[in-house]
């Protein structure tokens, strides 16, 4: 009855094991093979099946997320995709939006097109934006254009993005049909399924992407399955969404763009499965790694969703540098702030920089001694004491002190006249400063204030960075989980089934026709519980929640509004515009009266409860004022009070109901929690450890 | 450093990002609540934090370069009518008066005082590109800045929270859209009510009285920065010009010299073109921040810009220039002579710093058509169709494809464009050939065809150059491909003008492209050949034999 989280990132294959009968989670670690990645996936489960004493057809389901598809539109490594237009429009995809993102480089880099202008091909045809046919589908074109691609392109997968087929797909069908009579087998993908919304640069770059990926998706979920079925696993393979949901492979291999934000998806749904156990109902998800940090909204146990997303970019963190995508992702913000994340001093200003250049697993940062010499984050904790170097990863990397205090000198302390140590205090300060302001900024662009929320954090610099970024945003509480660094695998096994669905219909609401709006919507319903049905989910228990895209007439952006029911029609109105109006005050702090109002794209988010796993406390639990007792101590230098001796405490000694003050450090395996002074620490039953800040 | 008024280092870097993301936090609020369209896909806003003389601090990311510039001049402009102690909390003044603010009347400021502790500590500042100021729209043949629209001398919109209805009244009567308009200045208030709450957060944190001490350690940093860029060139004058079409017969020509004496920097526009009676003035705010802007691109493109940036680079124009015109010379499309600042201040210095600028754009100016009348509902709409020429090309990389510089406009979505106007775009793609030939090819302009599908005739406004004087290049490159507008019926419109246009007529609308760095025959044959299959150049001809 067991259940399997598996991800597959860059550099580590990480697993997660969930047995219910005895309540356990063994959790799974070891390079990924990428050159087949399915090869470190049937090696980590059969290790991990037998550290749990359980056989492959104990299993009763695998939930999977992979990198594979980010990877593989950053590295430019897909497939050879041909593209059909709408005659006059080959050029959207490379047009784009026109905008310089960076207002100063002169010699700014434009992402590339994932297909080269000879491969996308124009046809004849035209609706308008009602969907009125202009100029009938030209099939012959259709035909010619697409065998010309084939035998002389030699494309491997073919997009079709017509004009309008947000509205009405029917030349986009047709077209489809007759790729499907003369190349049955070529990978397809319509514009107006995989992201039937208006706006064709964005909507055919999805396209383009999806059919990018797919060959080499397809190719791979294949072995995968064949491969487990061939060590004896007989339950189900589901994927994770970007959205948070898990899907039926199927799914995954008809829109592979969908898996676009896969792990990271998983991350938000363990802060949000957390959340929910600590009965924490507004909470900021923090987790930072070695390259990035990265936040997000979790407000009544399930985190916030945004419907695009931006991948391949030239500058990572540089909105606008890459290639749009309309799909669901969980809506987070990630900086360049990890503990790889390199100081340096800015040309022009003379001013120190933190990040967002990493130095990454290779070579690391100075004090893994592997050839790094420039100094991370990571070297900055070392220096203030806020990392053990005879401790790290549980004492198997010693840290190398001298080593670092030399590349502080020379990498920055002398432009800035400071002793090293003040040096990495200041990278501390400006490291957190940067992760506060993202988060404040993020929080405000929701109208959401931190404080009130509670901070969860994970991922191997979360914990250590976590109680100054709380007092920085002024949030007054933070909860650890245990096993920061495995905490985010979690995820994968209590996501629920779920999808998100749209259908653009443009209109003021006064003038709507809700025959059509509630088709749409029956459409979506039907066709997310045929995917959740394959996701495992029980027809009765799907929860379908409406919302629709809107703004006033006239604005450019359009905000989220829910809607009272999935039947709408004129008597609703009233309600449907007061929800507008509460959203839009909500994010904006005031409302514009008598503006109309108009509605671009409909929603159906499409939902089963997911698998809340239980993790039973340890035996011997402690009597109630048991005092945990450290092991150590060691002088941290904090920003606020300089140097202080903190007690230093085995994470796995803790016991629930045990109660400590602040200042103090609590060390585990994969992190250290750094907590300063004024905070009172508890421990809860599930083990994590509860912050709260004076 | 001493400038540092006590500051140390990583306080300053901390403190100088938060002020960056307060302006960047009050732009988001502008943008996503204004109804412009013009904000939104032109870009043509921005948001900055200033000290309590005025004095710029920190301004949005992504704003326009020229208006961030241009705020502060203005603050203090209304600093003289409105003395310091006269402010309460809850003002909010504004005006859209050429001289004083951003060149053109539809461009509105707006200014809301920062108390702190029950001093005045500071202004939020913004600028919008409002949908109407009344008078003739966006165009540019008006003969005086009266008949362009209605001209707000600066007063207060706001005092202590109430609005100046009396203003408002006569203000939105003279508007086609009042409702936008009005929305759009509430959407400035906004972004001005969220600068001046998180300022007041931020001096809480940083335990600060106000912003004076603060405000001079990071305008000594920005100010370093750029003398430094400067006095790593070498001394001397450097001088250019280049033309433009102007209006009619009166050719636009700018000439421009640079003069580098140690760590300062004179930017001289004298031998430009005098003013005419069209509105292609450009007004010396305008010629200013177009004149520095591509001067910090080229020389210190790092630094956080603020009042300390351009203290070491002084601009002049002769006063009666078409650089710095006499009221009440008609401005309202300013921009297709300022634009063309960046052009020459290049080509003076491309023999100093050849690896640091770039060749002409095709998209300096802009050119734009604004579509008006009745839509099929009967609904009175305008639209502008957003869309660029290509960039100059780089030193060591062909120009960008249909992409603004100095400014920075974006486009929208044509279903979008579709969905709200009688209009049916059936082209918009990329230009063949139009890239300037060259070592590195000028990026390419682009062609949109648009066909009128309204009940009735609609009217248009064209605001266009570059068709006489395309892009040159730069260092031996070839000139991009010129613009071109031209009716379904053959006729060519003035590029300057308004017009009726009738159902079913089509119009072709051809960007020019950008100009081309380095001689064509040193282009490295593969690029020439992607070139070619990718259909970017049809003729290679230019790049000679092979």
């Amino acid at each position: 009855m067991a259940r399997l989280g598996v991800d597959v990132g860059g550099t580590f294959t990480d697993l997660v094991l969930h047995d219910p009968l005895r309540d356990t989670v063994h959790t799974g670690k070891l390079l990924t093979t990428p050159d087949d990645p399915s090869r470190a996936i049937i090696e980590g489960t059969q290790r991990i099946l037998r550290e749990a004493g359980l056989a492959p057809r104990d299993l009763t389901s695998i939930v999977h997320g992979t990198t594979l598809v980010t990877n593989t539109v950053i590295e430019r490594t897909g497939a050879r995709v041909g593209l059909l237009t709408t005659a006059g429009f080959r050029d959207s995809i490379e047009i784009g939006r026109e905008i310089r993102y960076d207002l100063y480089d002169l010699f700014l880099e434009a992402p590339p097109t994932l297909v080269p202008r000879h491969l996308r091909r124009e046809i004849p045809g035209r609706l308008d934006a009602s969907g009125e046919e202009l100029l009938p589908l030209d099939e012959i074109a259709v035909a010619r254009e697409v065998t010309d691609l084939v035998e002389g392109g030699r494309i491997e997968a073919l997009a079709i993005g017509f004009l309008h087929s947000y509205r009405d797909a029917r030349h986009e069908r047709r077209a489809g049909e007759i790729v499907r009579k003369l190349y049955p087998r070529l990978a397809l993908t319509l514009s107006a399924e995989v992201a039937p919304e208006i706006r064709e640069y964005e909507r055919t770059s999805t396209a383009c992407a999806n059919a990018y990926v797919q060959p080499r998706m397809r190719r791979y979920l294949d072995k995968l399955e064949a491969d487990l079925t061939g060590i004896g696993f007989t339950g189900r393979l589901y994927v994770m969404l970007s959205g948070g949901g898990i899907a039926a492979v199927r799914e995954a291999k008809e829109f592979p763009i969908r898996l676009i934000e896969s792990g990271p998806a998983a991350g938000a749904m363990a802060a949000a499965f957390f959340a929910r156990l600590a009965g924490l109902d507004r909470v900021v998800s923090y987790d930072m790694g070695g390259t990035t940090a990265k936040m997000c909204l979790v407000e009544d146990g399930a985190p916030d969703h945004k419907f695009d997303f931006e991948a391949g970019r030239v500058r990572r963190f540089v909105k606008g540098s890459g290639l749009p995508l309309k799909v669901s992702v969980v809506d987070m913000i990630e900086i360049g702030a990890g503990g790889g994340s390199i100081a340096r001093i800015e040309q022009g200003s003379g001013l120190m920089k933190v990040g967002p250049r990493s130095a990454g697993a290779v070579p690391g940062p100075v004090c893994y001694g592997r050839g790094g010499t420039e100094p991370c984050v990571t070297d900055a904790d070392l220096l203030l004491g806020r990392l053990d170097p005879g401790y790290f990863l549980g004492g198997e990397m010693a840290l190398d002190p001298d080593r670092v205090r030399r590349a502080f000198a020379e990498g920055v302390a002398e432009a800035l006249h400071l002793p090293p140590v003040e040096a990495a205090l200041g990278v501390q300060r400006i490291v957190d400063e940067t992760m506060a302001a993202a988060t404040r900024m993020h929080l405000a662009e929701k109208g959401r204030d931190p404080r009130g929320y509670t901070l969860i954090a994970f991922g191997g610099a979360g914990p250590v960075h976590a109680w100054n970024l709380a007092r920085l945003l002024k949030i007054g509480r933070v909860l650890v989980p245990l096993g920061a660094g495995v905490a985010s695998a979690l995820g994968f096994l209590v996501a629920p089934p779920a999808t998100d669905m749209v259908r653009s219909h443009v209109g003021r609401l006064e003038r709507l026709d809700w025959n059509v709006v509630n088709g749409l919507i029956a459409g979506m319903a039907e066709e997310g519980r045929a995917l959740l049905a394959e996701a495992g989910a029980d027809p009765a228990a799907i929860e379908l929640t409406p919302t629709a895209d809107m703004r006033h007439v006239g604005q450019g952006f359009e905000i989220a509004v829910p809607l009272p029911s999935v039947a709408l029609g004129e008597a609703d109105l009233p309600a449907i515009r007061r929800a507008f109006f509460d959203s839009y005050r909500t994010r904006f702090g005031r409302v514009v009266e008598d503006q109309p109002i108009e509605a671009l794209s409909w929603r159906l988010a499409c939902a089963a409860p997911g698998q809340d796993i239980r993790i039973r406390a340890p035996e011997g639990a402690a009597q109630a004022g048991d005092r945990p007792v450290p092991r150590g101590e060691r002088p941290v230098t904090f920003e606020v009070h300089g140097a202080l001796p903190c007690p230093v405490y085995d994470r796995y000694a803790l016991r629930p109901d045990m109660s400590f003050d602040g200042p103090a450090l609590v060390e585990e395996r994969e992190s250290t929690c750094v907590i300063g002074p004024g905070t009172r620490i508890s421990v809860d039953a599930q083990l994590n450890l509860l912050l709260e800040l004076g | 450093m001493a400038e540092d008024e006590g500051f140390d280092p990583i306080t300053l870097e901390i403190l100088w990002s938060r002020l960056i993301s307060i302006a960047d936090e009050a732009a988001a609020a502008l943008l996503r609540t204004a109804f412009s369209t013009i904000v939104r896909e032109s870009n043509d806003f921005a948001c900055v934090l200033m000290d309590r003389n005025g004095d710029s601090i920190s301004e949005n990311t992504g704003g326009i370069a020229s208006f961030s510039c241009i705020l502060p001049k203005t603050t203090k402009h209304f600093l003289q009518r409105f003395p310091a102690e006269d402010w309460r909390p809850g003002d909010c003044v504004v005006t859209n008066d050429p001289w004083l603010a951003t060149g053109h009347l539809p461009d509105i400021t707006a200014v809301t005082p920062i108390f702190h502790r029950g001093a005045l500590v500071g202004f939020a500042g913004s600028i919008a590109h409002s949908p109407d100021v009344g008078g003739s729209l966006w165009s540019a043949d008006c003969r005086e800045v009266y008949e362009e629209g209605v001209r707000i001398p600066p007063m207060r919109l706001l005092r202590e929270g109430v609005r100046n209805e009396a203003l408002l009244e006569l203000f939105l009567a003279n508007v086609r859209v009042p409702k936008q308009v009005l929305g759009d200045l509430e959407a400035q208030i906004t972004a001005n009510e969220v600068c001046a709450a998180r300022l007041a957060e931020f001096l809480e944190d940083a335990k600060l009285d106000g912003l004076q001490s603060l405000g001079r350690a990071l305008h000594a940093r920005a100010d370093r920065a750029m003398r430094q860029a400067i006095a790593a060139l070498p001394d001397g004058s450097w001088s250019a010009s280049i033309e433009a079409d102007g209006f009619d017969e009166h050719v636009t020509t700018i000439a421009c010299t640079v003069t580098v004496e140690g760590e300062r920097m004179v930017i001289d526009f004298a031998g430009s073109s005098p003013q005419v009676d069209r509105g292609i003035n450009c007004v010396m705010n305008y010629t200013h921040a177009y004149a520095v802007y591509p001067v910090k691109c080229a020389l210190d493109p790092f630094t956080p810009r603020n009042e300390g940036s351009y203290r070491a680079i002084e601009v002049r124009a002769p006063e009666g220039s078409i650089l710095n015109p006499r009221f009440p010379a008609p401005v309202s499309a300013r921009q297709l002579t300022g634009h063309l600042l960046a052009g020459a201040i290049y080509k003076a210095m491309s023999d100093v710093i050849p690896r640091q600028v770039i060749a002409e754009c095709g998209g300096a100016p802009t050119m734009r058509a604004l579509f008006s009348g009745l839509d099929r509902a009967g609904d009175r709409f305008s639209q502008v169709l957003f869309a660029s020429g290509g960039m100059g090309a780089c030193p060591h990389r062909d120009g960008l494809p249909t992409t603004a510089f100095p400014t920075n406009a974006g486009a929208g979505s044509i279903e979008a464009f579709e969905s709200v106007a009688p209009l049916v775009v059936w082209a918009k793609q990329l230009r063949p050939d139009s890239g300037g030939p060259g070592q590195y090819r000028g990026g390419l302009g682009q062609e949109a065809v648009i066909e009128v599908r309204s009940p009735g005739p609609l009217r248009l406004s064209l605001l266009s150059d570059r068709r006489d004087h395309p892009a040159e290049g730069l260092l031996g490159g070839a000139p991009g491909a010129a613009a071109e507008i031209v009716m379904s019926d053959g006729t060519r419109p003035h590029p300057k003008s308004r017009t009726t246009i009738a159902p079913g007529m089509r119009l072709v609308m051809r960007y020019a492209g950008g100009g081309g760095y380095g001689p064509p025959a040193e282009r490295d044959p593969a690029a020439l050949a992607a070139d070619l299959r990718d259909g970017y150049v049809t003729d290679p001809s230019p790049y000679g034999e092979r």
